[in-house]
């Protein structure tokens, strides 16, 4: 199956998001959420917690959370809030310990492998610590060694395209292992409907993200997911007209 | 449509935050609890779940929450919603961790998905899949032909001798998806996460007779 993710960058607070975007108006066009703590430095896990519980309240989809994942009790706050998997990334080199524990705990399934990938003189090189520190493993021996650990998605970032707009930087996927198994989410540079279109229809990937602002503004984001069943891809299908009236009768009847 | 009660039943297994805020979402006047004796007198509930069958029936039958469930259902007409676990564990048996038996309400018996059947998709059953209607009445009320549905789940009963009005869905085996039959009802997806036709489903479910 096929799929799109939204992932929020934190430009603004939660009520600026509610307040600026019709929320429902992005929820009921993506398949899933992703929701990430980007914040630099000491991270407030419970006022994530909270906006995670905010958002799950309001999004009948799957959501994953993460950001700053170094502890079980985190995982599980973040699973009991709402989120149906965690986002980890530097916890993966940092403690597998801790990594097997919530697999072991919530299963493979729950637990979403995150990698952010720049370039570096030509090469793609992986970092952690909100892309702060440069790992000295090529990606494809990252990607081979996530795939040992057994996790239920990957979702592969490009640092250079994030947030730009330019499209995604499908040469990244050569560096996926061919005896990779685990289902990709590609983000990092959707600005536009082909972005997203191209994107499905490589067949290394299973998932494409976006987070580009403009791309939620109105009901551009309910636009392109009606454009992209019309022209044949394989996403889940609902309708989206049927909740509107179904609100409204159950409201003032 | 008048607010209803819902009773969801909370056993410490699994994400209630998504069953209840759509639950709220559709108007209805939640209530969570684990207390055997506002379970018995419900009229709606609803049981949710995700993990391990056997620790679910333990976590059920620790705080002598199974009787109340089985009271409410057979002697008070209370209807039920099982969701994922929730919807295995009122069957008979589950052949996971060795095997356990379930509340009972139904006769079905829980499996895995069989390998052989599989051809390389993986185990669990992860995403959102159509399901296939029998009749789009009751719980499968305005749903959209293909409709599909978020599943995460690992074992699963078939349909052989199946009543009621239920829907299957194809993963290597066709298998039960959702059903209903009298007050009792059941769906093996999450509609919680399943967008619109979740909300729909349980709108359908709440306002079910």
């Amino acid at each position: 199956m096929l799929s799109r993710n939204f992932r929020l960058q934190k430009v603004g607070g939660l009520g600026w998001l509610k307040k600026n975007y019709n929320f429902s108006n992005i929820s009921f066009s993506i398949d899933e959420l992703i929701i990430l703590d980007v914040t630099r430095g000491e991270k407030d896990e419970k006022r994530f917690h909270e906006h995670v519980r905010s958002l799950a309240s309001e999004c009948f989809a799957p959501i994953a959370a993460g950001g700053g994942i170094r502890t079980l009790e985190h995982a599980r706050n973040l699973l009991y809030s709402g989120a149906d998997k965690v986002v980890v990334n530097t916890l993966i080199y940092e403690s597998t310990d801790i990594m097997n524990e919530i697999i072991s705990e919530f299963g493979q399934q729950s637990v979403v492998a995150s990698v952010d990938v720049k370039m570096v003189d030509n090469k793609f090189t992986v970092w952690t610590d909100n892309g702060s520190v440069l790992q000295k493993k090529s990606v494809t021996q990252w990607l081979e060694d996530i795939a040992l650990l057994g996790v239920g998605e990957l979702y592969l970032n490009s640092i250079d395209r994030d947030g730009t707009g330019q499209g995604y930087q499908i040469e990244l996927l050569d560096s996926i292992p061919d005896t990779f198994s685990i289902p990709v989410i590609l983000s990092g540079g959707a600005g536009k409907y082909d972005h997203l279109s191209n994107g499905l229809r490589d067949k290394r990937i299973d998932a494409v993200a976006t987070e580009h602002l403009f791309n939620f503004v109105g009901d551009g984001l309910k636009k392109m997911r009606n454009k992209l069943l019309e022209e044949g891809h394989n996403l889940p299908y609902w309708d989206a007209e049927i909740v509107r009236k179904m609100y409204n009768t159950l409201h003032t009847g | 449509m008048s607010i209803q009660k819902v009773t969801v039943i909370d056993y410490g297994v699994g994400n209630i935050w998504s069953v209840m805020s759509a639950l709220k979402y559709l108007g209805a006047d939640t209530e969570l609890t684990s207390e055997p004796e506002k379970i018995s007198k419900a009229s709606i509930l609803v049981l949710p779940g995700v993990g391990s069958f056997k620790r679910g029936m333990e976590a059920l039958k620790g705080r002598g929450i199974d009787e109340s469930i089985i009271d409410a259902v057979t002697s008070k007409e209370a209807k039920i919603l099982g969701i994922c676990l929730g919807m295995q564990l009122m069957m008979a048996y589950s052949t996971e961790d060795g095997g356990a038996k379930g509340l009972g309400l139904l006769p079905n018996k829980i499996e895995r998905f069989s390998i052989k059947n599989l051809n390389e998709k993986k185990i669990p059953h992860v995403g959102f899949n159509s399901i296939y209607v029998n009749e789009k009445e009751g719980l499968f009320k305005d749903l959209p032909d293909f409709a599909d549905f978020y599943f995460t789940h690992s074992y699963r009963t078939l349909v052989d001798g199946m009543q009621g009005r239920y829907a299957t869905c194809k993963y290597g085996d066709e298998f039960l998806a959702a059903y209903e039959i009298g007050n009792i009802y059941g769906t093996q997806f999450h509609p919680e996460k399943s967008q619109i036709n979740g909300l729909i489903m349980l709108r359908n479910f709440m306002k079910a007779e």
